[in-house]
């Protein structure tokens, strides 16, 4: 019901439109005022009036929601009304001369609040107000002092709002009307130039041509008035010029609404490429190109938490309002899978977004299972790394527990014992062997309370680190080897760890089951990354045999986001090579 | 003879300063880390310092360094560096800074009254300690592949074992109850087999050992 409501109201107002027009055109061609010929005055008075208002109709029809279109056809009769001044009549040629620059106020509306329709800023507001009270207040101010003859035209009628004639008055109101018209007009296209240097990308690209055609009327507006004040020495050139810059304007506000349909062809070309768009990132470049928006960047849903992830996986905000950023969200079937966000200025055209939307849901919907996906890994990898370091902690508070307690309380035993073995040696001599055996137990206990810690965590890479304990390793290796060594520094302590039990488990691999004559043993930190690399000369084939114990190497290095390698082509020896990183 | 101890366990420090008292030690200094056992040192001149290797603050290595700084420092002062573990390499460390006044034991060694009291004079004597699980570690190394090790009797590698633990060759004729003079002759025999310049100085045949069975 409110659909045909809106449209019988736009009947309406073109009807009235077709009146006022044809009304205008009488006017001037009935007018023995015009200088201009008055035909061409009639056509171009029809024209501008009518392309405001028709362009003012299509825009309301088009976004209901905006607010252009009633300014565009607010400005159209503003203008329609400009022909009053015409007439014949005392009382309509004064209507029309007071009413003269009103579609001027309607026209800076226009520009500044292009294209949401919506004023931005306190200056804009305090720009438009003055602009009112220059063209009201001021106007009708001026026509209480105003003589008709002296102050507009020799041959107009009188001016029916005079109240007492003062030439002076009147003609400082006029001038200083003018001076102050022209300083909004500059006002204004510096606020516009200052606007179009700010502008994002999209914004350019819709605001461009009204932007232009606007800077384009001040200028020709300015140079208008800095004519009548000076007294035309340029005649009537400068306000021709600003007529047909004025006329231009509505044609500028089609232009920007026939890009915006145009901009939703390019949603043709963005469901071919989407078939070809291979990974996340060709997806929102296709996006971005769509819109035409570079810095488009692309959330995806992940229902287990509700939250948004980007395409690797990692955790997203999607922005608030006023936060610089717009955020569209993406459904399918009800469910949120996608969000994209992109420039403000491209919620303006929430058409243009809705269809991408729509066209882009399926290859979207298949993104966002891809980045869950990873996002899954994401937190897996990162569970594991958690999981690695606590046992690397635990691991460490047993062999200080051990090292501490336990050793140093058995070591202080066996002094005790020591000691009373020295103390009753002479008037006890049947008590010593029992002594001495108890101390024998101890130290027997404490070389195997050292062998358990040593395996938990060797003391040589507690004190000096990997270098010294990959050497300490080599030289206790059951079979010779060759050291490379290239490591100068304290590493993490997970990763000396991790490095240290791989190359442990890879040199008694290669003495237990290779056959080896000799194996190399190379450690170096290249850019942030530990490479280690244990090799043999034996008889290979290991990944098959030493399933296990490889399987538990590869996890604590993957553990440490690293990779761990085996090569063991039969009859060709073993290569193991862990890279860790280090940074 | 004047003894400090430094380690940062009381329940050891206070053990180690009872057994050594009850040898014959004058303990004159005790400290809980290498800071306070280096102002002890240097305040007392004590004859042997007894100095745990992992002490605070990084429980790494600092007693092994605070033993190098006494060394180079206050070179009559002996030093007896004590561990958990054991590694050759610290010993190699210790012995390349000159072979007199140094020994480097297990800690369980101390609990056997008589060994603790022997390294101790053996130290304060100007003579070297190194515990057996130190040389076997060394021989353990060093028995891999071509080595001229090989070419030694059993009886060779007993008495080379004793001597790179620094020990005379009256103290390896007692061990082995063997003869002075029988020892003379297996250490001759070791010394031509391994190639190394022969040394009648129990201190340079210790480093000569070491550096060869250390020698990758």
């Amino acid at each position: 019901m409110r659909g045909r409501s809106v449209v019988s109201n736009d009947v309406f107002i073109a009807g009235v439109a077709a009146a006022a027009g044809v009304g205008a055109a009488l006017l001037v061609l009935g007018s023995d005022r015009e200088r201009s010929p008055v035909a061409v005055s009639a056509v171009v008075a029809l024209v501008v009036g009518w392309t405001y208002i028709g362009s003012g109709l299509i825009a309301r029809w088009q976004r209901p929601e905006n607010q252009l279109g009633a300014v565009m056809i607010f400005i159209g009769f503003a203008w329609f009304a400009t022909f009053l001044f015409d007439a014949s009549s005392s009382v309509v040629f004064t209507v029309g001369k007071a009413l003269e620059s009103v579609y001027l106020v309607g026209f800076v509306y226009l520009v500044l609040s292009f294209p949401s329709g919506r004023l931005r800023g306190r200056l804009d507001r305090a720009l438009i107000a003055t602009a009112l009270i220059l063209v009201t207040a001021v106007e009708l101010a001026w026509l209480a002092f105003a003589d008709s003859h002296a102050q507009i035209c020799s041959d107009c009628p009188s001016n029916a709002f005079e109240v007492t004639r003062n030439d002076d008055v009147a003609t400082g109101l006029l001038q200083g009307q003018r001076t102050v018209g022209v300083v909004l007009s500059v006002l204004t296209v510096a606020l516009l130039v200052r606007r179009w240097r700010h502008a994002s990308a999209p914004e350019r690209r819709s605001g461009a041509p009204v932007l232009w055609a606007g800077s384009a009327m001040f200028a020709a507006l300015a140079f208008s008035v800095a004519n009548d004040i000076l007294d035309h020495p340029l005649g009537e050139g400068p306000a021709w010029a600003r007529e047909l810059v004025f006329a231009a304007i509505p044609i500028a506000v089609l232009a920007a609404l026939v890009q915006r349909r145009l901009a939703r062809t390019a949603v043709a070309g963005l469901v071919v490429e989407l078939g070809e768009a291979a990974t996340s990132l060709d997806l929102r470049e296709a996006l971005a190109r769509a819109l035409g928006d570079p810095s488009l960047a692309l959330a995806y849903w992940v229902p287990v938490g509700g939250r948004y992830v980007d395409g690797s996986g990692g955790p997203v905000e999607l922005p608030r309002p006023g936060e610089g950023r717009a955020a569209t969200v993406v459904e399918r079937e009800g469910e949120p899978i996608a969000a994209l966000i992109h420039d403000p200025a491209l919620a303006e055209n929430s058409e243009l977004v809705r269809s991408v939307c729509a066209a882009a849901a399926l290859t979207l919907e298949n993104a966002r299972l891809q980045a869950e996906l990873r996002a899954r890994l994401a937190e897996l990898q990162a569970s594991r790394a958690r999981l690695a370091e606590a046992t690397d902690t635990e691991r460490r508070r047993i062999e200080r527990d051990l090292h501490d307690g336990t050793q140093q309380r058995l070591v202080s035993i066996a002094m005790a014992l020591g000691l009373a073995e020295s103390k009753l040696a002479a008037d006890r001599p049947a008590v010593q062997p029992v002594l001495r055996e108890a101390r024998d137990a101890l130290t027997l206990a404490l070389a195997e309370l050292r062998e358990l810690t040593q395996g938990i965590r060797p003391a040589i890479l507690v004190e000096r680190g990997l270098a010294a304990a990959l050497d300490d390793l080599s030289r206790r290796a059951a079979l010779p080897v060759r050291l490379e060594l290239d490591v100068d520094r304290r590493l993490p302590e997970q990763v000396e760890g991790a490095a240290y039990f791989v190359a442990s488990e890879a040199l008694a691999n290669a003495a237990k089951h290779s056959h080896a004559s000799e194996a190399r043993l190379a450690a170096a930190e290249e850019r942030g990354v530990l490479v280690l690399e244990v090799s043999d000369d034996g008889i290979g084939g290991a990944v098959a045999a030493g399933g296990s114990g490889l399987r538990g190497l590869a996890d604590r290095v993957e553990a440490l986001g690293g990779r761990l390698t085996v090569s063991s082509p039969p009859g060709r020896g073993t290569t193991l090579r862990a890279e860790i990183p280090c940074a | 003879m004047r003894v400090v101890v430094a380690d940062d366990a009381v329940i050891l420090r206070e053990g180690l300063a009872r057994l050594l008292e009850e040898a014959g030690f004058e303990v004159v200094g005790l400290g809980s880390d290498a800071e306070e056992l280096c102002a002890l040192v240097e305040e007392l001149q004590p004859d042997v310092a007894i100095v745990d290797i992992r002490m605070p603050p990084t429980h790494t290595d600092e007693g092994l360094r605070a033993a190098k700084l006494i060394r180079a420092r206050w070179p009559h002062v002996g030093i007896l560096v004590l561990s958990q573990y054991v590694q050759a390499r610290y010993a190699v460390e210790l012995l390349a800074q000159g072979t007199e006044r140094v020994g480097y034991l297990l800690k369980d060694r101390v609990s056997d009254l008589g060994e603790l009291s022997a390294s101790v004079r053996r130290i304060g004597e100007g003579g070297s300690v190194l515990d057996p699980a130190v040389v076997s570690q060394l021989v353990g190394q060093r028995r891999r592949g071509d080595t001229p090790l090989e070419d030694l009797t059993e009886r060779e590698l007993e008495v080379l074992a004793l001597m790179a633990e620094g020990r005379s060759n009256k103290a390896i004729g007692e061990r082995l109850f063997i003869s002075e003079h029988t020892v003379e002759k297996h250490v001759k025999n070791i010394f031509a087999t391994l190639r190394l310049p022969q040394s009648g100085d129990d201190h340079r045949r210790v480093l000569a050992v070491v550096t060869f069975l250390n020698a990758a």
